[in-house]
């Protein structure tokens, strides 16, 4: 027990150096930017600390902080509940169609944020897809307001909530239902009294996930700012990093207020699950399998469609239109045109398409070690820094990429690094650091969820008959999580893919990205280029996801809970 | 043993994969690196050699290859133009260029972030009051006279600093008075900046807004600039009692207004130019008082390790040759060129008249200013 202790211990200190560097550090260092303006520069200044309480003084900024907690309450109750609910019908019944669900909550957690948005602003804005095509020109105004920009984020977000308790669904202990069911309980309340609570730590973890990815969000209340006046802190730290005067101290101090509302919200979670244990699955698990509904098949394919519909076909099927459209307006009939200068021209969408996907693929691989071992301590080890590990393997997706970007720069272009051949600004690897940094709490959150529920007595009684480490992890927990990894490879993946914030700051010269080459044409007017390479780039992407999620995906016949029973 | 055996092989299996790939990337990065390397070096786009000036006066005196730090080329911040200067120049000159492109604001943002060991030998962008900041922080190289200065029109030579640490290239209208035909006539059009605060135009008017896009600052500055600063409240005080929509870039004032959302707008020029030709219905309107200026300029790094090569390209920007190649093939190509013997594009109204505030007033008070509009948006 000693030794798997100190084991714990070790990858526990490693965990948390690799994090410090990724994230801690250079965030820190854009903070420490508002105490020490100069210190990065060879210059030691101190810094004006009341711009910390500008925030309650400058009505911009008082309105984004306000804003920013209204968007991101509101969006995490709706979507946590909309999220958690479709993933429970999904994981119990099995209906035609439903394999387009997964595909469209993949499509919608890969797809940047402002892609979305734009999106809709296209479908529901004054002169929009809505009002021109159907005639609804009451959209505009229910949609650009607080509670509709609520609904569109509920709308793009919920995807993170229905993965976390989907994920958390694929095992079940039969046993605990039946026992309740044989007790004269109804399935109501089996489902209320047992399954619910089991999910607890699932929810928490999805609500989690919804609020850090909406109220570090900048592309979309930025692109519904076109429309709608609707400042939020990544927007005002945006403004204050990439307006001149650059003003890095008040951006620090904006990220700051970013941090605070993330570890409060932490706080309240820690506070919703103390004492309870969620490790529930024992040697009687059984993979669930979703089963077809008995009567009322229709219900669900068409309540399904709309749902896609909505999520999927408006946002999306918006750009379409837009890149098919021979001008900006819709106006003017259609073209293939916009798709045809991909591949024309001097060739920069398809270099920066390689260049994303290198820098996806290798954040993946590399995001899935640091999170599944991030993963590992927290749900096993005895690691007295576990906290602090949690806290700032999540910290990264509230911070607003931009904000990690010039974090990077001051961490990594020291010039004293060029002697050690580590200054890695500059060159590739840095957007690859980046991206595992972005990539982290997807991945954490994602295979935290699945361990949450494989008891530590598995691996101790593997340990008891000599299994070192290495055997533990392979034979064990990794075949219990698989799907788990899976997923959280490929969101990691799809996800930097498009992450646009840092690439802008940190490619290298003649390193073109695929955002980058997207962000281009949306600055240059040509929005019709910019949908052509967000759906080719998007489609590609989705398509290596599926040839990765058909080769790798568990077949769920092969394993069965038999063999557990035999084996343990 | 324990468990399911199969899948665990097929873990092994993932594992070696994304082990591979994860080779494969960092070799594909370098070799991609020495590619474009290679590339770059050998780069002659056909088109843009035809036009590009291959026999400068000064190409006898220049060096056909960089002779210092050969294996190192030139790192230019820029962020227009970056599609046809880069052969352009290593034709012209045996220079190589890597460019880091981006909007004024990001590559601002970056140089700020790299102050203490930049990454940039040249920046060539139309943000002067911008760089006209970082000349009197000391980061730029001063003192130093490109050949072809008294080449430059009266014009540009008025933005010429004293200390010499950044030249014009050329200047753009920050902000023309562009209309819907289909909405309004040519009668009733705006013809002067004070029109757009008539009530007739209440709530239809737009404009980018210069706490966010980079353009729209030069656009506000001079009418604080010259007018004085509570007079330049004032009047955007009237536009935003007219109701005058902001968006936070010139891309969005278009949209919305080919969308019909608005009728007029402060637009950049080329974004102008760019929508009339496309067939868009709008007419481009030059205000009597004048078009406040976006001057475009170019700068050297104070420690630039390529002092040589940055020179060369700063003259090869102020030539002529140069100038015109721009204008006829650049995208962003609407603008009064520096130098003198240039023609500007044949559609741009042949009386644009350019306004601008002085680059050291405007630098000085960008944050004030910006942030009187930043606050103003959310009353």
């Amino acid at each position: 027990m000693l030794r798997m202790l100190t084991y714990g211990n070790r990858t526990g200190w490693l965990v948390l150096a690799v994090l410090f560097l990724l994230i801690l550090l250079p965030l820190a260092a854009v903070i420490i930017q508002v105490l020490l303006p100069g210190v990065f520069f060879g210059k030691l200044v101190m810094g004006d600390i009341s711009l910390l309480l500008d925030v309650f003084r400058r009505p911009l900024w008082l309105a984004s902080l306000k804003n920013s907690v209204l968007l991101g309450t509101g969006t995490t109750i709706i979507a946590t509940i909309i999220g958690g609910a479709i993933a429970i019908v999904r994981a119990r019944w099995s209906f035609p169609t439903a394999k387009l669900l997964d595909m469209a909550v993949w499509l919608l957690i890969i797809t940047p944020s402002f892609i979305l948005a734009q999106g809709w602003v296209m479908f529901a804005s004054a002169d929009g897809l809505a009002a021109r095509w159907l005639g609804w020109t009451w959209l505009h105004s229910l949609i650009f307001q607080p509670a509709g920009l609520i609904a569109v984020m509920t709308l793009s977000k919920f995807p993170l909530a229905y993965l976390t308790v989907y994920t958390a669904l694929e095992w079940k202990v039969d046993r605990l239902g039946e026992a309740a069911r044989l007790s004269g309980a109804t399935p109501w309340t089996v489902w209320r009294t047992v399954q619910a609570p089991l999910l607890l730590p699932a929810f928490c973890s999805g609500a989690m996930l919804v609020f850090m990815d909406t109220v570090g969000d900048f592309g979309l209340p930025a692109s519904i700012a076109a429309v709608f006046r609707f400042p939020t802190l990544p927007y005002s730290v945006y403004s204050a990093l990439y307006t001149s005067p650059i003003r890095f101290d008040m951006a620090g101090a904006l990220s700051f207020y970013l941090v605070l509302l993330i570890a409060l919200a932490m706080a309240v979670q820690l506070y919703a699950m103390r004492k309870s244990r969620f490790d529930f699955l024992t040697s009687r698990a059984t993979r669930s399998v979703a089963k077809r509904p008995a009567k009322g098949t229709y219900v669900f394919v068409l309540g399904n469609i709309a749902l896609l519909l909505i999520v999927i076909g408006i946002p999306l099927g918006s750009n379409f239109l837009m890149s098919v459209s021979e001008t900006a307006s819709g106006a003017g009939g259609f073209t293939l045109r916009h798709y045809r200068e991909l591949f024309t021209g001097d060739g920069t969408l398809l270099s920066g398409l390689l260049h994303s996907l290198e820098i996806a693929a290798a954040a993946a691989v590399l995001g899935l070690i640091v999170g599944f071992l991030i993963a590992y301590v927290l749900t096993y080890s005895q690691f007295k820094w576990r906290k602090a590990i949690d806290v700032i393997s999540l910290v990264s997706l509230a911070v607003p990429g931009i904000v990690l970007g010039i974090g990077y720069i001051f961490i990594w272009n020291q010039s004293w690094l060029e002697h050690i051949g580590l200054l890695l600004y500059g060159t590739p690897w840095i957007l690859i650091l980046a991206s595992v940094a972005g990539a982290i709490p997807v991945i954490t959150r994602i295979i935290v969820g699945a361990m949450a529920k494989v008891p530590a007595q598995l691996l101790s009684a593997a340990q008891m008959q000599g299994a070192p480490f290495t055997q533990r992890v392979t034979t064990i927990l990794v075949p219990l999580v698989k799907g788990a990894l899976l997923s959280a490879a490929l969101a990691a993946f799809g996800a930097s893919v498009f992450d646009l914030a840092i690439a802008s700051i940190l490619y290298p010269p003649n390193f073109m990205t695929l955002p980058v080459v997207i962000n281009k044409a949306f600055e240059d007017l040509n929005f019709g280029y910019a949908a052509a390479a967000t759906l080719t780039g998007g489609g590609l992407v989705v398509l290596i996801m599926a040839v990765l999620e058909l080769l790798f995906r568990p077949k769920k016949k092969r394993v069965r809970s038999s063999a557990y029973e035999s084996h343990t | 043993m324990l468990l399911n055996r199969p899948g665990s092989k097929k873990w092994m299996t993932f594992a070696v994969m994304n082990a591979l790939v994860l080779t494969t990337v960092a070799c594909g990065s370098k070799e991609e690196a020495a590619n474009n390397n290679a590339a770059s070096a050998e780069s002659t786009s056909p088109s843009a050699a035809s036009t590009a000036p291959t026999n400068t006066a000064s190409a006898s005196e220049q060096p056909a290859a960089a002779p210092a730090n050969q294996g190192e080329p030139l790192v230019v911040y820029l962020n227009d133009f970056d599609e046809i200067i880069k052969p352009m120049f290593e034709e012209a000159t045996g220079y190589k260029l890597e460019l880091v492109t981006g909007n004024g604001a990001e590559l601002a943002s970056r140089i700020e972030a790299e102050k203490g060991n930049p990454h940039w030998d040249v920046v060539w962008m139309d943000s002067m009051p911008t760089i006209d900041q970082m000349g009197k922080q000391d980061q730029l190289l001063a003192d130093w006279t490109p050949k072809d200065i008294d080449n430059l029109t009266d014009f540009a030579k008025q933005f010429v600093p004293a200390s010499h640490a950044y030249f014009p290239t050329g200047a753009h209208a920050a902000s023309v008075i562009i209309y819907n035909t289909k909405a309004i006539d040519a009668n009733s059009a705006p013809k002067t900046w004070k029109d757009l605060a008539d009530p007739k135009f209440k709530g239809a008017v737009g404009m980018a807004d210069p706490a966010v896009a980079a353009p729209a600052y030069p656009f506000v500055s001079w009418f604080f600039g010259a007018q004085g600063m509570d007079a330049g409240k004032q009047y955007f005080e009237s536009l935003i009692k007219n109701g005058v929509h902001v968006y936070p870039k010139n891309p969005n004032v278009a949209k919305a207004l080919t969308g019909g959302e608005i009728k007029v707008a402060a637009l950049q020029e080329s974004n102008a130019y760019t929508l009339k030709n496309s067939g868009e219905p709008v007419e481009i309107v030059w205000p009597q008082e004048g078009a406040p200026a976006s001057v475009r300029v170019a700068a050297i790094q104070k420690n630039t390790k390529h002092a040589d090569a940055a020179k060369a390209f700063v003259e090869f920007l102020l030539d002529p040759k140069t100038q015109q190649a721009l204008i006829d093939q650049g995208e962003e190509s609407y603008f009064e060129p520096s130098a003198k013997d240039v023609q500007p594009k044949k559609d741009r109204a042949a009386d644009a008249k350019l306004v601008a505030a002085e680059a050291g007033w405007a630098g000085e008070h960008e944050g004030e200013i910006k942030q009187w509009f930043a606050d103003q948006a959310v009353k």
